[in-house]
């Protein structure tokens, strides 16, 4: 009996010092980056313990070591892979994708990434987030090549496509009685061509 | 140290009743119906391979694979379909499928183990090969459905119980997956709220403001929503001290019933302003299930020590 009560009390102890592990992490990336109201002096403390926290849980490892490979794996069939921070510390902007669909006749037609229900229209703005919070030029570029195909499949007459990718600029509520309203930066702007690649890709 | 290490274990198998189990078991049940329901009619298209769907599983996967190529991916049971003859599409509808029957048969209590285990397996390879269009409501649906296969079913309230007459589960155990969700819920909590009060606009309100009239959550028009602008700094306040105060006033018995209704609210509003429906269901299920048995029904009392402890483990 005790044996087996030993074994729950390793799992259990080895389970949350993993999500505190994880927690701890995503909080002192967010300091670390200075993203919080916290004073810049935190920062460097948060600097010195973020190799820590990334080190605990394997990062520093290859990718084939097999402890690593068994720690993410853990990890991801618990669903403890990732912090809490949901909306935290602040609302993050949003962004839009807009599609310019143009036909071989001059016509041009505009069109957003588009799925049939609302629960998947809630994917597809985290797909958006994704695509502008990542700093790889080739991972952005690649998702929305993937998405302007997708388009491009269910206009089959187009002759190229241009992705205009923005971020959203949120009024204030003193600002929206004033009357502004929501309004979007230029990011990125791709060209594709049917069967193939991106013509030319335009950075802000 | 002895008596540390009793009050660790009175703390950590504390006997318990099964209601808490047939709580999740129901609500994560209902939780995978109505997510695969949801997504009826995207489904192939979210989650197709290259040159199909929206964005396609090629990417999420190859990155899933630098990770661990052990991690669940829809690409295995892709990949055992056309070993069959069948095509992607039918292989993707036929996950579908085991998904909506698991989810059905884990409401009612059939099979709840073996139904546990799928709909954790078939979520997780949709969770994992979505990738990029994985949010939180993917993420607490994991961490429900892993705790539920490994909790002791089945449930006294179960198909499963009332067919098979099986002996009743040992009140210990019970007790420690109970807590173990128990205490997952705190650190949850705990860290959402610190997150949140490390950024400035949830002490000023412009977080809320934010949240609630931006697309795809913009449920409520802005010229509504700004009527009620003074009450966005005290929302935003409150909402970071519920969370982080979470750990400390959910084990309290005379706080847990104000904590419980409040978070629940919370997690309402956040379903019906926003949309989030499913987010909304799912902490409502985990919370419900952890610490809201003592406020249902007075069904029962919490049993008896089992004499026999651990070893008797049904």
């Amino acid at each position: 009996m005790w044996r087996q009560l030993r074994i729950y009390l390793a799992w259990i102890g080895l389970h949350f010092l993993l999500i505190i592990t994880i927690s701890c992490r995503d909080i002192v990336w967010l300091v670390a980056h200075k993203v919080t109201i916290l004073p810049s002096s935190f920062r460097i403390g948060a600097e010195r313990v973020e190799p820590i926290a990334a080190g605990a849980l394997g990062n520093k490892l290859s990718a084939s070591n097999p402890f690593r490979r068994a720690l993410l794996t853990y990890l991801h069939i618990a669903g403890i892979d990732r912090g809490y921070g949901y909306f935290a510390p602040n609302v993050p902007a949003g962004y839009k994708l807009v599609f310019e669909l143009h036909y071989p006749d001059g016509r041009v037609e505009y069109e957003l990434p588009g799925v049939n229900s609302a629960a998947a229209g809630l994917r597809v703005a985290t797909l958006l987030d994704e695509i502008g919070r990542t700093r790889s030029d080739p991972l952005r570029e690649y998702i929305i090549k993937t998405l302007a195909a997708s388009v491009g499949r269910e206009h089959p007459g187009v002759k190229t496509v241009r992705a205009v990718f923005g971020s959203l600029n949120l009024p204030s509520p003193a600002e929206f009685e004033r009357g502004k309203r929501e309004s979007y930066d230029f990011l990125y702007a791709y060209d594709f061509s049917r069967a193939e690649g991106p013509a030319k890709a335009g950075n802000p | 140290m002895a008596r540390w290490r009793e009050r660790l274990r009175a703390f950590l198998f504390p006997p318990d009743a099964d209601l808490w189990l047939g709580l999740l078991r129901i609500g994560l049940g209902l939780q995978v119906l109505l997510y695969t329901l949801s997504l009826r009619a995207d489904w192939n298209y979210l989650f197709a391979g290259p040159g199909e769907g929206l964005i396609g599983r090629a990417l999420p996967e190859a990155l899933l694979s630098t990770d661990s190529p052990l991690i669940p991916r829809l690409g295995w049971i892709v990949t055992l379909a056309a070993r069959t003859g069948l095509s992607e599409s039918t292989a993707l509808s036929i996950a579908w499928w085991v998904l909506l029957v698991a989810g059905g048969c884990l409401v009612a209590g059939i099979f709840s183990r073996a139904s546990a285990i799928l709909a954790w397996f078939v979520h997780l390879c949709a969770a994992e090969s979505g990738g990029f269009i994985s949010y939180g409501v993917d993420n607490f649906m994991t961490i429900g459905l892993f705790y539920l296969i490994l909790s002791p079913l089945p449930d006294r309230y179960s198909l499963d119980q009332l067919w098979r007459k099986l002996p009743p589960k040992n009140p210990h155990l019970l007790g420690f997956f109970r807590r173990v969700l128990q205490v997952h819920l705190c650190l949850i909590y705990f860290f959402g709220g610190l997150a949140k009060c490390l950024g400035s606009g949830w002490w000023d309100g412009s977080n809320l403001w934010r949240a609630l009239i931006q697309a795809p959550f913009n449920l409520i028009a802005p010229e509504i929503l700004i009527r009620l602008k003074y009450l966005f700094p005290v929302g935003g306040i409150v909402i970071c001290l519920l969370e982080i105060s979470y750990p400390v006033f959910i084990w309290d018995r005379k706080t847990r019933g104000i904590w419980l209704a409040a978070i629940c609210a919370m997690h309402v509003a956040i379903g019906l302003t926003m949309g989030m429906y499913l987010f909304a269901f799912v902490m409502i299920v985990l919370n419900v299930a952890a610490f809201g048995p003592e406020f249902s029904f007075r069904l029962e009392r919490t049993p008896a020590c089992s004499k026999n402890g651990l070893a008797s483990t049904g």
